[in-house]
């Protein structure tokens, strides 16, 4: 695999979306070449990123409790 | 007190759509925030959403996919009875944006990213918010609820290949509007002039 192949699948590979084969190319790509390796660390490291940034909000609990009501109390 | 009595059939249907459906409320309540743009309309969505999950609770096979089941009957609702009076649809012509690699701008000054750590929770909100609809609601679905392509392509009723390449530009448009913050704000020098 060479670095635009890897570039390009670069996302595949960090969502766990590569069959076997084209995962372990991916990875002997990373190994052997450090600045992909750097290119995956930044990428990782900003979906990480925005998964932490949005997961701090739920629902509020007054919408929790009116669907309680509107399910259950009917 | 009333007395013990076996459980009724209203009850199973009850504990089964709290144990499967209403653990799910949270991620409803962020995509669909992310959907429709506004609490009072992210609220009623998620309402609507829940009410008709139990009314056709019996045509959820249970311990299967609740998470994508409700998604999905939120994304028909939102486009039927919300985007009309919402946000409108824009019209992307995905081929004419331009990918960007964030990753070759900050490669000399900040290639851990350190930039990103200051950049707080209602910044990334907006930026997502800024998204074209397509492009936005795969990034929520992928990236902020953790679903699969396979899941998304099912809820949005796409291949999954146009799943893969929307959450490609997605997540380059999104990376290059966080970058621009970032150097307005002065958080990172940046390489352009």
């Amino acid at each position: 695999m060479n670095c635009r192949e890897c570039a390009e699948h670069l996302y595949e590979y960090l969502d766990r979306e590569l069959t076997p084969e084209l995962e372990r190319e991916l990875r002997a790509h990373l190994d052997e070449c450090p600045p992909c390796g750097e290119h995956h660390d930044f990428e990782a490291l900003f979906l990480k990123f925005v998964r932490a940034r949005c997961r701090a909000q739920g629902a509020p609990p007054e919408l929790r409790r009116r669907i309680l009501r509107e399910l259950f109390e009917e | 007190m009333p007395a013990p009595t076996p459980p009724a059939p209203v009850d199973e249907k009850r504990a089964s759509f709290e144990r499967e459906a209403l653990v799910h409320l949270d991620s409803l309540y962020r995509v669909a925030q992310r959907l429709t743009g506004n609490a009072a309309d992210a609220d009623d969505l998620v309402q609507e959403t829940m009410l008709k999950a139990y009314r056709s609770w019996d045509q959820y096979t249970k311990g299967t996919n609740a998470k994508g089941w409700l998604l999905t009957i939120l994304r028909n609702s939102f486009i039927n009875e919300y985007r009309r009076r919402t946000r409108h649809p824009e019209s992307v012509d995905i081929d004419a944006i331009e990918p960007f690699a964030v990753f070759q701008d900050v490669q000399e000054e900040d290639p851990q990213g350190a930039f990103f750590d200051r950049i707080v929770d209602d910044e990334v909100l907006r930026a997502i918010d800024g998204l074209p609809e397509t492009f936005r609601e795969t990034v929520v679905l992928s990236d902020v609820e953790g679903l699969s392509y396979q899941e998304i392509a099912r809820i949005l009723k796409v291949p999954v290949g146009t799943v893969k390449s929307r959450l490609f530009r997605a997540r380059q448009m999104l990376q290059r509007k966080l970058y621009d913050y970032a150097v307005g704000m002065g958080y990172i020098k940046g390489s352009k002039t």
